[in-house]
């Protein structure tokens, strides 16, 4: 008989957006069914001897960190790099860093849900996860950089006997505010998206331990259109709640700069700059680290060429802002006429620190460029490597920013140089460790992906199989598994 | 399924637990109030200042001169002592009793070696008290120190921690007095 | 404290002082070890767990006096007047002591040679004092070591010994090397040598300028001429860096600061060298002529050349010369002074005679008399040649160090080796003792009796300041007792000490003395050692131009370290030279453009290289030295002498054995082979960059200009913004908090005053501290730096191993200083302005920068702890107790004037702990000692204070003007430093605030800063090439570039 399908494209059965914008609403052609959702995304958490390998690196990492902490405690600060009147360095830039990572998440969960951007369902959970870590390890640097961290609770405004209180000029304490907001909320906003997926898994897990602690984190979750209707409502306020906060942060972390009278900090710019870099950084980690994971778990045709595609966009556009900054920082330096301003940029940019500046301009302006090419956008192992670039290109923004301005102000006679000691680099990786470590153990216990968002573009299954697997719409698809014009 | 209660008592843990962190930090545990460490020579303030009526400059002279109030050298006490020996004379209504510890006094003059008291108010090196300002401003020993004229064994009466030094020094003390209070006052 | 600024006698201070109460001996009294005890608990429990609140749980013993000595309060300083032994000058000095320990140096005010300054190396006096490389004990030789003894038999060993010698009939070939000291001991010593029939001792220092010495006793019969700078229209020096180590060199100070100030009149200086020293630096003109050729051009002032001729000597272009000599000829009356070398020194002489100085600017009339009996250096040397011989049986040494001061080619060591036996009185281990079989460790001079004459008619005693700190007793005692022994001399020393031996010599008796010692002087003479034996001829070197090498080697005394007696005072290791700039470290000095011919850059290795021997070491180049030239400090780099004094290399390596016409060792005597090594060495340097990039730091003014109205272009225009207080230079009353607290502010009512209302009920806002420094008195010699070190408790940081401990920066001494953790509050900076050529003419401007207490702070507002905020008395207030190490106000401050505790430098437990026992015994007790994490600076010295405001409240009235100064004002001795209340116009430094040369450092910033520097005053602009950017690492920047 003759058949109503379509003849199945041989190549590329996944048609590219035309017009090819990121909001536009994102199929997932190869997946079919809700079964085959759950089937495949909790599949994932079944841990793999990689992972378990993984888990081990990261921990090592974070106890030679850790170790070097407690030194650094013992002994005082001194075994750190730290080069009067560099009186801040590494742990500061990886403080900053830090935070910026966390921002992508936020923004891609919540501003983007509010923006109705189809792309981001499939990735906002890694994000989320991300944001949440993230924030974690940044929170603990400005512990980690004081001369007596035991004492860090005074910068905590509580009545105490001393009838003192802290300074609320200071940016510093702030940041304790900002700080702590962010992770409760972006902690929240994470765990509320998370419950229906937590009902999943509760009913399919077999374990009565992990059954029961399921059950508990799900909040007795039944799949009720009530219980739907609240959860909408509940994840629309907390999406509109935190928007602002992923602007507020990362502000009040630029103020830690920007209210000082340093030449290269003492600058209005600071704020958009820092926000801008901030997400721009965070999508370069999104990359890092969704790139591998749709690899190893074969999602790819979940986590598509085209979520990537719009991805690399707001990376695109995120790094023309930064690269803008940049240049407006250097037409002020040129426009304010103040010496000092032109003897430090100078001295960031053809002197001492060239190099910095160096591998920080090709990173953030030059590399990201390439993205205006769609087979670049398209191109993982290029937007693999990229991302690593990007957040290497972060990094050193955040230590362009603090090293050579302390290096380089307003007395000669106290200009001097910097150089990390082993501490400083155990710390550092110390803090990669500690973020992967929580990362891995997410990733085995909740869903990468958000079954319920999926499930919401899916098409719904009929009541009844069709023998010649021709579904409702009338649409005949090949199931494969991987996305075809994905072989390379 | 969770009930209800169990959120309330976790919940309820959970303040507790500020709260109890909250007040340790405001109640000064860190002070060594009530310390009241056993002296090598049992020195009774009641008898020397009550009965005998000496006033406290008599042995801590310095303490109106000078930022420490120094302690009597061996010298001061024997000054009295010498005479006074260990064997007390019945006097109001108290039979007659040999002081051990006028021997042991005696014994460390004899030996010329100095009491080694134990030191009961102590403050952290980074606060200057200069003795002889509160002194000459009036502010009475007892003040700070206590009825040590009471005192069978002196021991540590006030907390002696900031907030307690501050309370005065912005006048809500009683009897009211009024200093400058800022930092650079008492830390350099 | 001695509060006083010179002239403006402190009030109730001739009270404090008070003559010594009668201490008992150290050996064996409780009464001294109690008195130890009790200062361990009460004075120095500073010095213990500084910062980590819970010290109040651990049991404290307190222990009281056993008899309380009279006079003396627990907790209030004494002060005793005495001598400074540190060097041959012997200025006067008040030792603060506070139960029972010496806590402080300062000058005597009425001291007519220091006038109340003191420098650098009189104020580590101290750390000699406390030393913990000093000999516990006497000791004696048991093999290859030396092994402690107890006194009865080192003074048994030692009297046998002199017995044997004399039985033997070799007293004649005794030989006794004393350090130089003027007043009654030498004679005292000749005299007791004598009645053993040995020849007189030798009297030797190292650091004193023989040359000179010599010239003078042949030109004028006495040591030392008074030089009267005020009078000199101009003064050129021949090498002599009078501002540093030459002479008396406070005296001079504060002398060249008034008459430099004197602007009507003020002198010209000219310093005519190969090395621009410090008194090359504050020079109006430097003639870089080739070592050696002083003497050329000295002639040619005296008429006995043309400048042509003079010129081809000394490579000097013959038009300046002829200039040098118009002016001579112009100015009357000038001063001459020539130093280094005897012949240039008698053609110095020679000239002031012929322009009729002798009386006018040279007064022989009133020599110091510091320097009589010195022998010439060349004595010594024939002594060690007839050790050599081995005819010489006796050698006792007290506190000289000849094994490293004549250098290896002396070869002292070996000559020793041939001397039966030998006795060292030293109190500190050195290169000589270490060799001796015999040590019987003299008393320090803070700890023993003595007279010295600095002046013809003056005497300035000498008096013990506190127990002894070790075993150790007075080598006169020593002497007097082994006199005893001996059936002759026993009737000589029937005294039991040395105290009562002399007092009863001295003007005035006994009585007389009870009544001078509060004020340490008493007019008239003590007998002068017998003459001095003449020197022998010296070997004289052969000219140097026929020496072998690329270039001349000029070696000279590194002023504060002398030849090595400060190498072990850590205070000194870690005070910049004020010169280079370097610390822990001995460095080639070349000028940039020869090490570019050699193509070497700061801090790689070169080989310098003489006949004697070569060392290796890092090159720093600096703009002040002859092309042809390479300079070393002498000083660093002994072996034996102390844990700190191993720091550097031994430049001594490269003498030859020549002398000067005076016997003194040839510093400038050959060239050295120099050529560039493997290796690099960073510069353990303070110094940034040595230019000031335009920003106005260290400001200057024509003389001419002095008193006209002038615009000054020399910093950063200011623009006035709406709402500016008044810039008027009222330090800090203008800040917005200031004058908001004073009233001016335009709407007063507008901003909520509390406390820092002067009419609020507490008064704290009644005074406003503020400080003037004057670039034209300030000659950059860095005794305030030493001055603050001693006040404020600030720790040493450059030794080894006060470094990280695990994987350390292997850089051996100053690995903190390399990565600038040094922690002085006040600071020299020394910028260069002109010569960007690399030529001769350029300006030197040092800069005193300490926390300059803004009334407008930028540190207050970042910390998040308050631990820094305004106190209401215009201090900006650091409380360490409360920082908890943020460290961003130090990235705030725009001078860069705060400083971290890295490590533990307070805490005894740990490697880092810069103050090894006994040292910690000079810790000011009225001064916390900050823990490790801590944020500090300078803090006006709020302990002094506040010390002044209880003494006040206790005396029942106000602050008296002037009562009281901060250390490093105190100290200053050419008085740059004025320190005061700005707020009431009855203090001195409301004169100076409203000077026309006043300015503030980064005023354009608005920081209202509590310090006003006066511009310094030039005879002549810098050669100037057009402004351009200076970016570091180009070819003007001369910074180490270190950090």
């Amino acid at each position: 008989m003759a058949s109503v399908a379509r003849p199945v494209p041989a190549k590329d059965v996944e048609i590219r957006q035309r017009p090819n914008i990121a909001s536009a609403d994102v199929q997932l052609p190869a997946v079919r069914d809700y079964e085959q959702v759950d089937r495949e995304i909790t599949g994932t958490l079944s841990p793999t001897g990689a992972w378990y390998l993984g888990l081990a690196v990261a921990v090592f990492f974070l106890l030679t960190g850790i170790a070097a902490w407690l030194y650094q405690i013992q002994q005082g600060l001194g075994v750190a790099g730290y080069n009067p009147p560099v009186m801040w360095g590494v742990y500061i830039i990886t403080f900053v860093f830090w935070v910026g990572i966390g921002h992508a998440g936020t923004l891609i969960s919540a501003i983007l849900y509010l923006f109705r951007a189809g792309f981001r369902t499939t990735i906002y959970r890694c994000a989320e996860a991300m944001t949440v870590f993230a924030v974690m390890t940044a929170g603990l640097f400005p512990i980690l950089h004081l001369g007596r961290p035991w004492k860090f609770f005074w910068l905590v405004p509580y009545p105490n006997w001393r009838w003192i209180w802290p300074q609320f000029k200071s940016p510093l304490v702030w940041d304790v505010f900002a700080i702590l907001t962010y992770l409760t909320v972006s902690t929240t906003f994470l765990y509320v998206g998370l419950v229906p997926d937590i009902a999943v898994l509760r009913d399919r897990e077999t374990n009565p331990i992990r059954k029961r602690i399921y059950a508990l984190l799900s909040l007795g979750w039944r799949n009720t259109d009530r219980e739907w209707r609240h959860f909408a409502r509940m994840y629309l306020f907390l999406a509109a709640f935190s928007t602002p906060l992923v602007l507020s942060v990362h502000s009040v972390v630029s103020f830690d700069f920007a209210m000082s009278l340093v030449p290269g900090w003492h600058t209005t710019i600071f704020p958009p700059y820092f926000v801008a870099g901030a997400i721009f950084s965070g999508i370069g980690m999104v990359f890092t680290i969704i790139i591998p994971l749709r690899k190893w778990f074969r999602l790819e045709h979940y986590v598509t060429l085209n979520h990537l595609d719009a991805a690399a966009k707001l990376a695109l556009f995120t790094s023309l802002v930064v690269g803008s900054a940049y240049m407006t920082e250097w037409f002020m330096a040129w426009y304010s006429a103040l010496q000092v301003e032109q003897d430090f940029f100078w001295n960031r940019i053809f002197g001492q620190w060239w190099w910095a500046s160096a591998i920080l301009y090709f990173c953030n302006m030059i590399a990201p460029l390439t993205l205006f090419s769609q087979r670049m956008r398209r191109n993982v192992t290029w937007l693999f490597i990229l991302s690593i670039l990007i957040n290497i290109g972060m990094w050193f923004e955040r230590f362009v920013i603090v090293v050579p301005s302390l290096s380089h102000e307003f007395n000669p006679w106290q200009w001097t140089s910097y150089a990390p000691s082993w501490v400083d680099y155990a710390i550092l990786a110390g803090s990669f460790g500690w973020f992967s470590m929580w990362f891995l153990l997410f990733i085995k216990q909740f869903p990468v992906i958000a079954i319920a968002e999926v499930k919401e573009i899916v098409a719904p299954r009929l009541r009844t199989e069709h023998e010649h697997g021709i579904d409702v719409a009338g649409l005949h698809v090949d199931y494969e598994r991987e996305t075809p014009g994905e072989k390379e | 399924m969770i009930s209800r209660r169990t959120w309330i008592v976790a919940g309820g843990f959970f303040a507790l637990g500020t709260l109890a962190v909250i007040l340790s930090a405001y109640s000064g545990a860190s002070s060594s109030q009530r310390f009241s460490p056993v002296q090598p020579v049992r020195f009774p303030h009641p008898v020397h200042v009550q009965t005998l009526g000496m006033n406290c400059l008599y042995c801590h002279s310095a303490a109106s001169q000078s930022p420490d109030p120094g302690l009597p050298a061996v010298g001061t006490c024997m000054g009295c002592h010498t005479i006074i020996g260990p064997d007390r004379p019945a006097m109001e209504g108290r039979e007659a009793f040999r002081s051990a510890e006028i021997e042991k006094l005696q014994k460390y003059a004899s030996g010329n070696l100095p009491i080694p008291w134990v030191r009961i108010h102590k403050l952290p090196e980074y606060v200057r008290f200069p003795h002889m300002r509160h002194v000459t401003a009036g502010v009475s020993c007892q003040t700070c120190h206590g009825d040590v004229q009471n005192m069978q064994q002196v021991y540590q009466a006030n907390s002696l921690n900031m907030g307690w030094c501050v309370s005065c020094h912005v006048g809500q003390s009683n009897p009211p007095f009024r200093a400058r209070y800022d930092c650079a006052n008492c830390h350099y | 404290m001695t509060r006083s600024i010179p002239g403006v006698p402190p009030a109730g201070e001739t009270a404090q002082r008070r003559a010594l109460p009668v201490l008992p001996s150290a050996s064996g009294d409780p009464g001294a070890l109690d008195r130890r005890d009790f200062v361990k608990t009460l004075g120095v429990a500073a010095a213990g767990t500084a910062l980590l609140g819970c010290s109040q749980e651990q049991v404290e013993k307190l222990i009281p006096y056993l008899a309380s000595p009279d006079g003396m309060v627990p907790g209030v300083s004494t002060y005793y007047a005495t001598t400074c032994r540190e060097c041959a000058a012997s200025c006067g000095v008040i030792a603060e002591t506070r139960d029972g320990r010496a806590i402080k140096l300062e000058g005597n005010p009425d001291h007519p040679l220091n006038r109340g300054a003191l420098c650098a190396r009189g104020q580590a006096a101290l750390q000699g004092l406390y030393n913990p490389d000093r000999y516990r004990g006497p000791m004696i030789r048991r093999g290859d070591r030396l092994e402690p003894i107890s006194w009865d038999e080192a003074l048994r060993a030692f009297a046998e010994r002199v017995a044997e010698t004399r039985r033997g009939g070799q007293a004649g070939g005794a030989v006794f090397l004393n350090q130089h000291e003027s007043g009654a001991f030498p004679a005292f010593l000749d005299d007791w040598l004598a009645g053993l029939g040995m020849p007189p001792h030798l009297s030797y220092d190292g650091q004193a300028d023989f040359a000179s010495i010599a010239a003078n006793r042949q030109s004028f019969q006495v040591s030392w001429p008074r030089y009267d700078f005020r009078a000199a229209r101009l003064v050129i020096s021949f090498g002599a860096d009078f501002l540093d180590a030459w002479g008396p060199s406070v005296t001079y100070q504060l002398d060249w600061a008034d008459a430099r100030t004197d602007f009507a009149r003020a002198p010209k200086l000219v310093y005519v060298g190969p090395r621009r020293s410090l008194t090359g630096l504050n020079a109006d003109e430097w003639i870089d002529c080739r070592p050696g050729s002083e003497l050329a051009i000295a002639r040619m002032l005296m008429g006995d050349f043309t400048p042509a001729q003079a010129a081809v000597v000394s490579g000097v272009d013959a038009a300046r010369l002829e200039r040098l000599r118009a002016a001579l000829e112009a100015a009357s009356p000038s001063l001459v002074l020539g130093g280094g070398s005897m012949d240039v020194a008698l053609m110095a002489n020679a000239i002031n005679n012929a322009r009729g100085n002798v009386g006018a600017t040279v007064l022989t009339a009133e020599p110091v008399t510091a320097y009589d009996g010195m022998n010439s250096p060349a004595d010594v040397r024939t002594a060690v040649d007839r050790m050599r011989a081995g005819s010489v049986s006796l050698l006792m040494v007290r506190n000289v160090n000849p094994v490293h001061t004549l250098g290896r080619s002396g070869a002292v060591a070996e000559a020793m080796g041939r001397v039966p036996f030998k006795v060292s009185f030293s109190s500190i281990m050195d290169e000589t003792s270490e060799l001796c079989d015999l040590i019987l460790p003299d008393d320090h001079s803070l700890e023993q009796w003595g007279v010295a004459q600095p002046l013809r008619g003056t005497l300035s005693l000498q008096q013990p300041v506190m127990n002894r700190v070790f075993d150790t007793r007075p080598t006169a005692d020593v002497l007097m007792a082994v006199g005893r022994t001996d059936s002759a001399l026993a009737s000589r020393y029937a005294a039991p000490s040395f105290r009562e031996w002399l007092l009863p010599r001295l003007p005035g008796g006994a009585n007389g003395i009870a009544a001078a010692l509060p004020n340490g002087l008493i007019a008239g003479n003590v007998e002068p050692r017998g003459a001095t034996r003449l020197a022998p001829l010296p070997r004289l070197a052969p000219p140097i131009e026929g020496t072998q090498g690329d270039l001349y080697l000029v070696l000279y005394n590194h002023p504060l370290l002398g030849v090595g007696r400060g190498a072990n005072k850590p205070w000194l290791q870690e005070l910049p030279d004020p010169v280079t700039k370097i610390l822990w470290q001995t460095v080639a000095e070349l000028h940039p453009d020869t090490a570019r011919r050699l193509g070497v850059k700061n801090g790689q290795m070169v080989r310098v290289q003489t006949e004697a021997g070569s060392v290796n070491l890092p090159v720093c180049t600096y703009p002040g030295m002859h092309r042809e030239t390479v300079a070393i400090a002498v000083g660093r780099g002994l072996v034996r002498s102390g844990r700190y004094a191993s720091a550097g290399v031994n430049a001594l390596e490269l003498l030859l054995p020549f002398e000067d016409r005076s016997g003194a060792p040839a510093y400038v005597a050959t060239k050295a082979q120099v050529a560039a090594a493997p290796g690099y060495q960073q510069l353990v340097t303070t110094e940034g960059s040595a230019r000031q990039h335009g920003r106005g730091i260290g400001r200057a003014m024509l003389l001419a200009d002095i008193g006209r109205d002038v615009e000054h272009h020399d910093g950063p225009v200011h623009h006035k913004l709406p709402g500016d207080g008044d810039h008027s230079h009222l330090p800090g009353l203008r800040a917005p908090i200031a004058a908001d607290a004073q009233g001016d502010l335009v709407h007063p009512e507008d901003i909520e005053r509390g406390m820092y209302d002067p009419k609020h009920w507490s008064g704290m806002a009644k005074r406003r501290w503020a400080m003037t420094v004057d670039l034209a008195r300030c000659t950059g010699c860095s005794a305030c730096v030493t001055a603050c070190y001693a006040e404020n408790n600030i720790p040493t940081v450059g030794a080894v191993w006060q470094g990280a401990k695990l994987f350390p920066d292997k850089t051996g001494f100053g690995a903190n200083i390399l990565r600038s953790r040094e922690m002085a509050w006040i600071r020299l900076e020394r910028y260069f302005e002109g010569g960007e050529d690399g030529g001769p003419d350029f300006d030197t401007r040092f800069v005193p920068m300490m926390c300059q207490h803004c009334g407008n702070a930028p540190c207050e507002p970042v910390c998040p702890v308050y631990a820094t905020y305004h106190a209401p008395d215009g201090l900006n207030i650091q409380v360490y107790n409360r920082c908890v190490g943020t460290r961003y106000c130090s990235n705030n401050c725009p001078y860069k004037v705060r400083y971290f505790n890295w490590f533990g430098y307070g805490e005894p437990a740990r490697a880092q702990y810069a103050f090894p026992e006994p040292l910690n015994w000079q810790l000011n007790p009225d001064v916390t000692v900050r823990a490790k994490g801590v944020m500090e600076k300078c803090t006006f010295c709020v302990q002094r204070i506040r010390e002044a405001e209880n003494r006040a409240q206790a005396e029942g009235r106000e602050i008296i003007p002037d009562e009281f100064t901060v250390a490093c004002a105190q100290a200053c001795p050419s008085r740059a430093i004025t320190f005061g209340d700005a707020a009431d116009d009855r203090w001195a430094i409301n004169r100076l605030v409203h000077d026309e040369r006043a300015y503030h450092v980064f005023e354009e910033l608005n920081t209202y800063t509590a310090v006003v520097y006066l511009r310094k005053v030039l005879h002549q602009e810098p050669s100037h090439s057009p402004q351009r950017r200076l970016v570091p690492g180009s070819a003007a920047d001369t910074g180490g570039g270190a950090h």
